[in-house]
């Protein structure tokens, strides 16, 4: 379970997440079965939550070299409501 | 003539007449949503916010309305004697009657050749299967990272990252800055997308567009490269393009078309606390049945250990060992009752016993009176008493009709007998006295 859980997308997880809560309520489980879908639901929603947490709030922008190679660099953006601190720092261009 | 006109046919009135002239212009496709060219007369932008001119060419003349909630969305200034392109229909003004054109866009003329142009690269691209439904990719439902081809410059970039970050904080925008207007825009604006492409920005979503414009403005977003750029992403993407009235054919060739930078920024986004809300309430949903079910099982368990058994196993045996008690003292007592009952009945024996010696000493002493009443009846005592016995040839004498005179007979009394010779019978009894 362990090893499938991280090869599946987000949107699989929430998905299969809602069934097992949905197939919980319908009470046509088994104890046994009940704590088996428990397990792999709190499994799933470990595995939601550590996704949202996998972005690491930065904002770049791309910028083509002199020697023509694409490197990107970091804009600073306040963080409460997203303004950029210095227009200069996203000005670029890949031409 | 004219009598039989007014004898045999109807009479229509005005309203009546203009009422079908309205119906028929109408109703008729070539006059209504067609473009037409011509050149602007006798302008007058009203105070209530409607636009009165009049179009003409060489040869004739329409009056023509660009109504206010029309014409909000135009992006230049009519003039006078300017050469346009209108859209629109004719209809019927019954109180003048006359006869009106009702505009509902306007282009500079010139543009006229671009929108063909552009209808004619629609239908191409469309034969192509470029803007087939079944090439449009889904969008991830959580992108860590959107990609962004727009002008550094613009409004458009500042629009997505604040829309975007309040979605969600911790989201990852990497911009490709590109030229979106103008010479160079088509270059800029492909080579952004096809960057984006490559795997090395682990781009999840592309979101390409720019803030609203006049139609030339846009126009980079209709040519032919760019639309293929869209339609060859590999990574899903957005066109994202601030238009009033006409798609941009990006539009098309995206995977989804939003009408704003600000509005592709939500349809790319997820906002986090709806997500972590939903994974909360699936997790409630789970643990709250699962609880229940437990309890259930909880409770049931309690139900059976509070039963009298467990509570006091010992219980189980109380009852049998009752049970003994109860019949050992039966038997006690049976068997006591027995062995007073045999006794007693014993005691009763021993009464017999007794019984029986009084009776047979009853019976002795009956049988020993009777002894004695037999005493006095023998014989003996009889001649005691002075009787005698008296025999003839051994035969007892009890008549004298068996004695003859000469017999001779044995006379028995008390202590002897003798022997006698009958001298006489006599039938009469006498005893002394007279004999």
């Amino acid at each position: 379970m362990e090893k499938k859980a991280k090869k599946i997308t987000f949107e699989d997880a929430l998905e299969e997440l809602e069934a097992i809560a949905s197939k919980l309520e319908s009470g046509e489980l088994t104890l046994e079965q009940s704590i088996q879908y428990y397990e792999r639901g709190v499994e799933l929603a470990k595995f939601c939550r550590q996704k949202l947490e996998e972005a690491e709030r930065k904002i770049e922008v791309l910028q083509k070299q002199p020697d023509g190679t694409v490197q990107k660099k970091s804009v600073k953006v306040k963080e409460d409501t997203g303004e950029i601190e210095d227009d200069e720092d996203i000005q670029g261009s890949l031409l | 003539m004219i009598e039989e006109i007014e004898h045999t046919e109807t009479v229509y009135s005005v309203s009546d007449i203009t009422g079908i002239l309205k119906q028929l212009i109408e109703s008729t496709p070539e006059l209504n949503g067609v473009w037409v060219k011509g050149e602007i007369s006798n302008l007058t932008y009203h105070s209530s916010g409607h636009i009165y001119f009049s179009l003409k060419d060489e040869g004739a003349v329409i009056q023509a309305v660009f109504f206010k909630h029309a014409n909000k969305h135009l992006d230049f200034k009519l003039e006078e004697g300017m050469s346009v392109v209108v859209f629109g229909g004719v209809t019927v003004f019954e109180k003048r009657g006359s006869y009106q054109f009702i505009v509902y866009k306007i282009r500079k003329e010139g543009l006229g050749e671009l929108l063909q142009k552009i209808e004619k690269l629609k239908e191409k691209l469309h034969k192509e299967g470029l803007f087939a439904p079944e090439r449009k990719k889904p969008l991830p439902a959580l992108p860590k990272r959107i990609g962004v081809v727009t002008s550094p410059t613009g409004a458009a970039i500042r629009d997505i990252i604040k829309v975007a970050m309040r979605r969600f904080p911790n989201i990852e925008i990497i911009l490709a800055p590109a030229k979106v207007q103008g010479e160079g825009a088509v270059e800029s604006i492909v080579t952004g997308i096809q960057e984006l492409n490559n795997p090395q920005w682990g781009v999840d979503v592309i979101i390409a567009g720019r803030g609203g414009g006049s139609f030339e403005d846009l126009m980079a977003f209709n040519e032919e490269a760019v639309v293929r750029a869209f339609a060859g992403s590999r990574v899903p993407i957005i066109s994202a393009v601030g238009h009033q009235i006409d798609h941009p054919l990006s539009d098309l060739a995206a995977d989804v078309a939003a009408p704003t930078p600000s509005a592709a920024a939500e349809i790319a986004v997820p906002v986090k606390a709806e997500l972590i809300a939903a994974i909360d309430n699936y997790t409630m949903r789970m643990m709250r049945r699962l609880t229940m079910m437990v309890q259930s099982f909880a409770n049931r368990i309690m139900l059976i250990v509070r039963r009298r058994v467990f509570q006091n196993p010992m219980s189980l045996v109380e009852n049998y060992e009752l049970a003994l008690a109860d019949a050992e003292n039966r038997i006690q007592a049976l068997t006591h009752k027995c062995i007073t009952d045999t006794k007693e009945r014993l005691s009763r024996v021993r009464d017999l016993e007794l019984i029986i010696k009084n009776r047979l000493q009853n019976y002795w002493h009956i049988f020993m009176m009777n002894v004695s009443k037999l005493e006095h009846l023998s014989p003996v005592s009889v001649l005691k008493r002075g009787y005698s016995i008296t025999l003839k040839d051994s035969q007892i004498v009890s008549s004298i009709k068996k004695i003859h005179q000469g017999d001779t007979v044995r006379v028995i009394v008390y202590d002897g007998s003798m022997q006698c010779d009958i001298q006489l019978v006599n039938e009469e009894v006498s005893f002394g006295k007279k004999g």
